[in-house]
């Protein structure tokens, strides 16, 4: 297990990556802040995918080019996908930021949460 | 060929139409009808050339399998497909004309084309998309109400959501890794042959998905989301949701772990199998007594579909043959259940204003209809036989003995108990109570209007789908033989 | 899996050959249920809302008495109407128990009908209606049971009778009425939860739930421990309803209810749907051969001789007169699942004669005591001092009724009694013996009270031996003394009425053809069809 991440470094930046993204999300209290963590939490995903389709000396799998191995172009478009569901949620969030900002004035968890609590 | 796209591609289209077409000259609750009644066609037609035991698989813009976008729909994806089609028919139909805006209508059916993406995928990658797509039209249809508070528990629901959904993206990052596949039929077949059973990267996968899944069913303790999201939603999309959207998530979960793990899996892994269910039945214990512990109606169904929704997933995971069609059952029997009584508070809220358990005191004076037909749902909740709660949990408690399993024998029958708890804490409200006083300004009177008689006729449903139990296991017995006995 | 999710499973009962009066069963549970919601339907018209409840109840009775004609001719009536669950059908079969069950439940229910219109309307009762529906519901979740051919079917509307009688528990909507449904509800549903966990076992240890006269063959097969917990499962699960010691508590608290309720359904028809439910676990489930073999009747005997004795001490104790009646009904209750339990055929004639002795009797006791309320407002036996010269026929009527209760021969008690006692004579179980004969004493003496208050003593009476109450009859003395100076309302505190006139004849026609019920079954034992039924069920059950 050990030898994998000493190898595959990018595994490592993607556990990093995630830890910082789950902890922003969790941890704070700031809504847009979580919004930053969830994308982190998401872009680690989708790193560790990306990285898992390496394959040393690989190139680019086009057919027009010479044969020879290629890297994996599935997880790329699978990436793509992802990212292109990433940025809707991340539109939707922003949007809901938005409106909750013109209701409460405050995009801070604990302020709102004590603005509803006063009624 | 590949024509059953048409279950996903017609609400798609129709859903960007009603959004961008202006709708001075039409109605887009109208279309909206329109196009969820072609939906229920579509359904049932290809439902009827389903019924083989392998049912229809279709693979996308003539790829090969295992490489192309397969979609698959079997007797099990039948079901769900039908349901969805007609609990949105049935729910959009309520809406009364020109409460909303044609943007809504537009989530609505979008909504509908994720869920039955969910429900006909054939990949897991492509399930991960379908499932952000009903997402992201949940978050919106959340806030859809007046006020801040629906968006923030939109937005809660959200972050939680796409935590479950991106954990559920990591486990598949992880099978993808060891099997270099992602179709669900060829998983099967590769993830013992390539990597075993027993790999830590195939557990890590498993353990990834289920909590990614479970926290979309909201099984206990992911469930946080929920009652916020139920609570604060308006209430047609309270109905829509809890009929839907953990119904689908959960359908999931049934597809991923029998077609993809596979029973020998759960047989290879007893101590993980154990731990999945215990997780299950926590969830049907502890989502009761919240239930009953609540004073807003509608945070105790949302707390009472946490509990449901552990038996449900307990019958799943126990996947025996009997076991899992109960589960099934009651999936379907429980959206069915729980559309109605939403939809019954959203009537009691328009008309006499009030929302808690103490308010809706004497409620059968205001209305003797809609009073029992609630009553009706909530007893079928209960698992007062013939309802459709009774088969479903006949079914699961039959599943459980068959799988020795005592435990969980009593968990089932103790959750019986502790529904009758709740339930008759309302209905004793409802029946043997004065009525109290009504918000200032409603008539306090309920007619007789659409949403009412779609209560009835989800009660009436609840009865006639617990009757025509036997009927339905005879329908999905094969494809639930090949979900199994793979 | 053998049994598969489809539309397989046993082929019904009595074979696939189609019965010409196989919709006759079906029809006497139609009739009630549709008649309840035909009395919402006429809510708004009294008059004709309790024609449809007398339509119906003489209705159902003629299609009972139909079926029992063809039962006693050696028929057995069924009714397949589907697939409930595989392997298991929502079907009907009537056999000599059944039929006994049902002709006594509506049989008494035309009675307790017009008994309850004289006291709603004497009354004044509010929610009328719902009443007079959930009555007839409950009528038909009884037949329900009575005529179900599978432990399913049975559970079904067993639990369908929970949610029916529900609204006539709490009928007054008071807390302490609220209170005690929930309790009924907690009680009666948790017995449910362990009988569906123990049909489940059974099903799933013998593939089957039909009732089978003399036993389901399979059961013997099955692995001794796991059948001792399908029985202890069954029986527990019944004996809620059957107010067996200590699952009784439910009984006493319901008494809140309307008197008509209380006598037919808590004297009746829910607590012996609970007794049924016993009686087809030992008889048509396990058998009595099985029975031997698991050995369980003993504890269940000492059960029921415990739950004798101890609710009639307690109800030694009772100023309340429902209540009292209801630690009687606890008791007599347990005279029937102790004489099931010795498993002799004498023991078995006399439990199963005792369901509609004891209804009888315990029913007109009820209506006595109901009928007294409406017209004095008198619930403690306290104040009754002198009640007998008010309302001469009534207090006979509960004095013979109560006569019966403990057993004095020429009263339907004596009957029931007397078999019993032969049969746990030939077991050899004298302690058995020593308990029937302990309980009539007992029976004596928290009934005897009642009768000398209300014939023998006057308002300032002496404070009785075994009520440990204030006593005599000062209620209303002064008052009434001031007022009437022409009866003996000065040492009584009651009027004295001309005879036949004290009480509308709506409420004393019930409880005096009760009270002749009580006494044909006494006197005319073999002519009287129940014990023909009776004897018939432990024919079938002794010789399969």
């Amino acid at each position: 297990m050990i030898d994998v991440f000493a190898v595959r470094f990018e595994f490592v930046a993607a556990i990093v990556v995630l830890g910082i993204g789950l902890y922003l999300t969790i941890g704070d209290r700031g809504l847009v802040k979580k919004i930053i963590g969830l994308n982190l939490f998401q872009t680690a995903v989708f790193l560790f995918f990306i990285s898992a389709s390496l394959r040393d000396g690989g190139a680019a799998p086009l057919l027009t080019e010479s044969g020879g191995p290629y890297v994996n172009p599935l997880p790329h478009v699978i990436v793509l996908t992802a990212i292109v569901v990433g940025v809707s949620l991340t539109a939707v969030a922003l949007a809901l930021l938005i409106r909750i900002h013109d209701a409460y004035g405050a995009l801070r968890e604990d302020v709102i949460e004590g603005l509803i609590d006063d009624g | 060929m590949g024509e059953l796209a048409l279950l996903l591609a017609v609400p798609i289209v129709a859903a960007g139409l009603i959004v961008a077409v202006p709708s001075r000259r039409w109605s887009p609750r109208f279309a909206t009808l329109l196009v969820l009644g072609a939906q229920v066609g579509m359904a049932g037609w290809f439902a009827t050339r389903a019924l083989g035991s392998m049912g229809v698989r279709q693979v996308m813009g003539g790829f090969r399998v295992p490489f192309g976008i397969e979609v698959v729909l079997d007797g099990v994806s039948m079901l769900v497909v039908l349901l969805i089609a007609i609990v949105a028919f049935a729910i959009v139909w309520t809406i009364r004309s020109g409460a909303r805006s044609s943007g809504f209508y537009g989530l609505c059916l979008l909504l509908v084309a994720g869920l039955t993406g969910v429900a006909i995928a054939g990949d897991v990658f492509n399930l991960y998309v379908f499932l952000e797509i009903s997402g992201l039209a949940a978050y919106g249809l959340v806030a859809s109400g007046r006020g801040g508070k629906g968006a923030l528990s939109a937005l809660k629901y959200l972050i939680v959501g796409t935590v479950g959904a991106t954990l559920y993206l990591l486990g598949v990052a992880y099978v993808y890794v060891v099997t270099g596949t992602l179709n669900m039929a060829d998983l099967a077949v590769r993830l013992p042959e390539v990597a075993g059973y027993g790999s830590p990267a195939v557990l890590a996968g498993f353990v990834l998905i289920v909590v990614g899944l479970g926290v979309k069913v909201a099984i206990f303790p992911m469930h946080v989301w929920q009652p916020d999201a139920y609570a604060d939603a308006p209430d047609d999309v309270t109905a829509l949701m809890a009929a839907l959207v953990s119904t689908t998530a959960a359908y999931a979960l049934l597809r991923v772990v029998l077609d993809v793990f596979t029973v020998s899996f759960l047989l290879a892994n007893p101590l993980l199998h154990d731990v999945v269910l215990l997780a299950a039945a926590v969830s049907v214990i502890v989502g009761g007594v919240f239930a009953y512990r609540q004073e807003d109606v509608k945070r105790m169904l949302a707390y009472s579909s946490v509990s449901q929704f552990g038996l449900i997933a307990m019958g799943l995971l126990l996947a025996t043959e009997t076991a899992v069609f109960g589960a099934l059952l009651h999936l379907v029997g429980h959206a069915v259940m729980k559309a109605g009584l939403f939809l019954a508070v959203g009537v009691v809220s328009l008309t006499v204003g009030v929302r808690t358990v103490d308010g809706y005191a004497g409620l059968v004076k205001r209305s003797p209809v809609l009073a029992g037909g609630f009553a009706v749902l909530a007893l079928a909740l209960v698992g007062i036989p013939p309802a459709v709660g009774f088969v479903g949990k006949w079914y699961i408690a039959l599943g459980a003995i068959e799988a020795g399993s005592w435990w969980m024998l009593a968990v089932i029958m103790v959750s019986t108990l502790i529904t009758l708890a709740y339930v008759a804490r309302l209905l004793e409200r409802m029946f043997m109570r004065d009525p109290g006083p009504k918000e200032d300004g409603l008539d306090g009177l309920v007619t007789l209007n659409a949403t009412s008689v779609s209560v009835l006729v989800a009660a009436v449903g609840a009865v006639a789908l617990g009757l025509a139990g036997p009927w339905i296991g005879g329908l999905v017995a094969p494809a639930i033989e090949v979900l199994v006995g793979a | 899996m053998d049994r598969g999710l489809g539309c397989t499973g046993d082929r019904g009962v009595g074979g696939s050959m189609i019965m010409p009066d196989a919709w006759l069963p079906g029809l006497a549970v139609l009739v009630p249920a549709l008649s309840a919601g035909v009395i919402f339907a006429l809510s708004k018209r009294p008059n004709l809302r309790e024609a449809a409840t007398l339509g119906a109840a003489g209705g159902a009775f003629v299609l009972v008495a139909w079926i029992v004609r063809l039962v006693l001719a050696g028929e057995k009536v069924a009714l397949d109407a589907g697939v409930l669950v595989p392997g298991v059908r929502l079907a009907f079969e009537v056999d000599a128990l059944g039929a006994l069950f049902a002709l006594l439940a509506s049989g008494l229910w035309i009675v307790t009908s017009v008994f309850s219109i004289g006291y709603m309307r004497g009354l004044k009762e509010h929610a009328q209606t719902r009443y007079f529906a959930s009555f007839a519901a409950s009528i038909a979740a009884t037949l329900g049971v009575a005529f179900s051919a599978n432990l399913v079917t049975l559970f079904l509307f067993y639990e369908l009778l929970t949610v029916a009688t529900y609204p006539l528990v709490v009928h007054d909507e008071t807390d302490e009425a609220r209170a005690a449904g929930r309790k009924y509800l907690a009680y009666t549903f948790s017995g449910g939860v362990a009988v569906l966990t123990g049909t489940v076992l059974l099903f799933w240890s013998t593939g089957t739930t039909s009732f089978v006269n003399g036993g389901i063959g399979s059961v013997a097969g099955v692995n001794l421990g796991l059948a001792r917990v399908v029985f202890a499962l069954l029986a527990g699960g019944f004996a809620v309803k059957a107010a067996v010691m200590p699952l009784h508590s439910w009984l006493p608290n319901a008494m809140v209810a309307p008197t008509p309720v209380s006598g037919l359904l808590h004297a009746v028809a829910v607590v012996k749907s609970g007794i049924f439910g016993v009686a087809r676990t030992v008889l048509d489930v396990f058998g009595p051969e099985t029975m031997h073999q698991i050995g369980m009747h003993t504890f269940v005997a000492i059960g029921a001789g415990a739950t004798i004795l101890v609710a009639s001490v307690i109800a030694l104790q009772k100023d309340n007169l429902k209540r009292r009646l209801a630690y009687s009904t606890i008791s007599q209750l347990s005279y029937i699942v102790l004489g099931l339990s010795v498993l002799r055929s004498e023991a078995l004639v006399g439990a199963l004669y005792h369901i509609p002795a004891h209804g009888f009797m315990k029913l007109t006791l009820f209506l006595c005591t109901g009928a007294l309320y409406v017209e004095t407002k008198k619930k403690n036996i306290s104040e009754m001092a002198g009640v007998g010269r008010r309302m001469p026929l009534t207090m006979l009527a509960f004095g013979i009724a109560a006569a019966g209760m403990a057993g004095i021969p020429l009263v339907a008690g004596f009957a029931s009694k007397f078999y019993l006692l032969l049969g746990a004579g030939d077991a050899g179980a004298w302690w058995i013996v020593g308990v029937y004969v302990t309980s009539g004493v007992l029976n004596v003496a928290y009934f005897w009270p009642v009768v000398s208050q209300a014939f023998f003593e006057e308002a300032e009476a002496d404070p009785k031996p075994l009520i440990d109450h204030p006593m005599g009859g000062q209620a209303e003395r002064d008052v009434l003394a001031s007022r009437t100076p022409l009866n003996d309302a000065a040492t009584t505190g009651f009027h004295r009425v001309p005879v036949g006139r004290e009480a509308s004849w709506l409420i004393l026609g019930p409880l005096l053809v009760t009270t002749l019920g009580s006494l044909v079954l006494g006197v005319a034992v073999d002519s009287a069809v129940f014990m023909a039924l009776a004897e018939q069920a432990v024919e079938a059950v002794m010789a399969p």
